[in-house]
């Protein structure tokens, strides 16, 4: 079956993906949410879903249906079911916007607008876990880095079980006194199992076997990275059962959050202590723009974790909890996340134009399809724009960082022309560019042979 | 088994693979080291045993099939068998002297 290991609708995800960076970074330079609206303002739970749905988790879909099967040699469970389940998180974060919007009395009140996000949203994301999650289990026992997704899907669930009782909780449909109290006071848990399980744990799974490919490093599965993987799931255990646990019989998850806390550190030092391994071991010393740039990525999630230590010596998370989100959604996993983006397009685009006539005729290389250079100063000023909005939230500079903002845009908007380039092989000499046998890719689609 | 048929010869067939790059290092498949034996027997067949730089690599089928294509290119030959293996696993150290230079990579 040529071709089968391409996802079809991969590209997809990151098309709406884009656009949903875009659209947040524009709200933002505009002043719409944090920190000119209060953390829990409805103008605030707009954006950071744009961010956390809208971006970051198509993102992650659309990258898992294409390298899930890579971390198990196997092929995808299904290549149809990823498009419902685009349509269907789609319906479902249009539906939250419009709630969030109903309750900042921006948008006239439609009945059932939560109950439908909330239906939609967990529909969506059971339909993409159930591939991904059939896909691994096909591939049983899995490996190490396939454990990591295995463990980032359960958060995912759970991040989803949560948001979808807090919609219900703000479309007035919960009576329990648990489902009230979980509203409450279990939105750290949310976010946790959101961004630390789901988009961090998993980011870390994909990139010790993805840094290891495209540095040619030694795949590391020794003590220390299963020790990475056992004791990151403790935390997110601890913080995905005991959290809610804590909160039915305390009504209050604080001690559990902190034994987390405390060993999610100790997670992350072993990370790192991989992540330096994987770049001193390479053995291509001459490194492309992607693992440049997911080195600075992966120094943002080294900030955002030392910003989360000195808040917690200091008792400052009620002040810098914003910064502290801001840093790791567009620092780490947005960084990451557009560094990565950069090599799959033009590797995808490859493996489509130009894979079904390897052998019959002379082929471009992935290289070729990109301009590194002409990209790399837009990474630049993303990372520049970050570091400042970020230390704009923390010293409390607003005006400033709208400014940041407008360059995060900017950034952003120039290394998603650069993809739509890629797309379109304008890069390729024109001599290479379309050989007999080969199309002319779509935007949004991979074409797969079946 | 024999190392020529027709036109074709072990070298020739090898040569022809080279037109197959590993599309991530963007280097023919022959000078990377994943071209583990080529082999020719009477009847015209091509046997190559080869593989890719990782397990699960996306491009495996096209490298499969590029390879195939490649060796049918020889006069001389007539079908071409291509296995796939991992035994022994790839490593970079297998890579041709030239090749390593391009990748700035130190014999161990």
């Amino acid at each position: 079956m040529l071709g089968a290991t391409l996802s079809r609708w991969t590209l997809a995800y990151f098309g709406v993906g884009v656009f949903f960076l875009l659209a947040a970074e524009a709200l933002m330079a505009l002043g719409v949410g944090y920190p000119a609206s209060a953390l829990r303002a409805p103008q605030t739970l707009l954006l950071v879903h744009c961010v956390t749905v809208g971006w970051l988790s198509l993102l992650m879909c659309g990258a898992l249906f294409q390298f899930v099967p890579v971390l198990v040699a196997g092929p995808l469970y299904s290549n149809v079911l990823p498009l419902p389940a685009l349509l269907l998180i789609l319906a479902g974060l249009l539906a939250l916007l419009a709630s969030f919007l109903q309750l900042a009395g921006l948008m006239p009140m439609i009945p059932h607008c939560f109950l439908a996000a909330g239906v939609l949203l967990g529909s969506g994301f059971a339909l993409a876990l159930w591939t991904l999650g059939r896909t691994l289990a096909a591939a049983w026992p899995l490996n190490l880095p396939a454990r990591f997704v295995a463990i980032g899907l359960c958060s995912v669930a759970a991040a989803v079980t949560l948001g979808i009782i807090f919609t219900l909780g703000y479309g007035g449909y919960t009576r329990t006194l648990f489902l009230r109290e979980l509203q409450a006071r279990g939105l750290p848990l949310h976010i946790i199992a959101g961004l630390g399980g789901w988009l961090t744990f998993t980011a870390m799974g994909v990139s010790h076997r993805l840094l290891a490919m495209f540095m040619l490093s030694p795949e590391l599965d020794g003590a220390p990275t299963r020790w990475t993987f056992r004791l990151g799931t403790l935390a997110l255990a601890i913080v995905i059962i005991a959290g809610p646990v804590a909160i039915a019989a305390q009504g209050n998850p604080d001690l559990a959050l902190l034994i987390a806390g405390l060993i999610g550190l100790a997670c992350l030092a072993l990370y790192a202590r991989d992540v330096v391994q994987l770049y001193r071991k390479r053995v291509r010393r001459v490194i492309e723009l992607n693992s440049r740039m997911a080195g600075i990525a992966l120094a943002h999630l080294a900030a955002a974790t030392l910003l989360t230590i000195v808040c917690a010596a200091f008792d400052l998370f009620g002040r810098h909890s914003g910064a502290l989100v801001f840093l790791v959604c567009f620092g780490w996993l947005s960084g990451l996340g557009l560094a990565k983006l950069y090599k799959i397009v033009a590797f995808v685009t490859w493996l489509e134009c130009y894979g079904p006539v390897l052998g019959k005729t002379p082929t471009p290389r992935v290289q070729d399809l990109v301009v590194e250079s002409r990209a790399a100063k837009w990474f630049w000023l993303h990372f520049i724009a970050v570091d400042v909005a970020t230390l704009c939230l923390l010293l409390g500079a607003p005006l400033i960082f709208r400014a940041a903002a407008a360059a995060m845009l900017l950034g952003s908007v120039g290394i998603a022309l650069e993809l739509v380039r890629t797309r379109r092989l304008v890069n390729v000499k024109a001599a290479l560019r379309l050989p007999a046998g080969t199309r002319q890719p779509r935007l949004l689609f991979t074409f797969v042979a079946s | 088994m024999s190392g020529t048929a027709g036109g074709a010869s072990m070298e020739v067939i090898r040569d022809a693979l080279r037109l197959v790059i590993d599309p991530e290092l963007g280097y023919n498949i022959v000078d990377l080291g994943l071209i583990y034996d080529v082999a020719l027997t009477g009847d015209r067949v091509a046997r190559i045993t080869m593989t890719t730089t990782t397990r699960g690599c996306p491009a495996t089928d096209y490298l499969q099939s590029g390879a195939r294509d490649a060796a049918l290119s020889v006069d001389g030959v007539g079908t071409a068998e291509v296995t796939l293996t991992y035994d022994p696993p790839w490593t970079p150290q297998m890579m041709t002297p030239e090749a390593k230079a391009h990748f700035g990579i130190v014999d161990e």
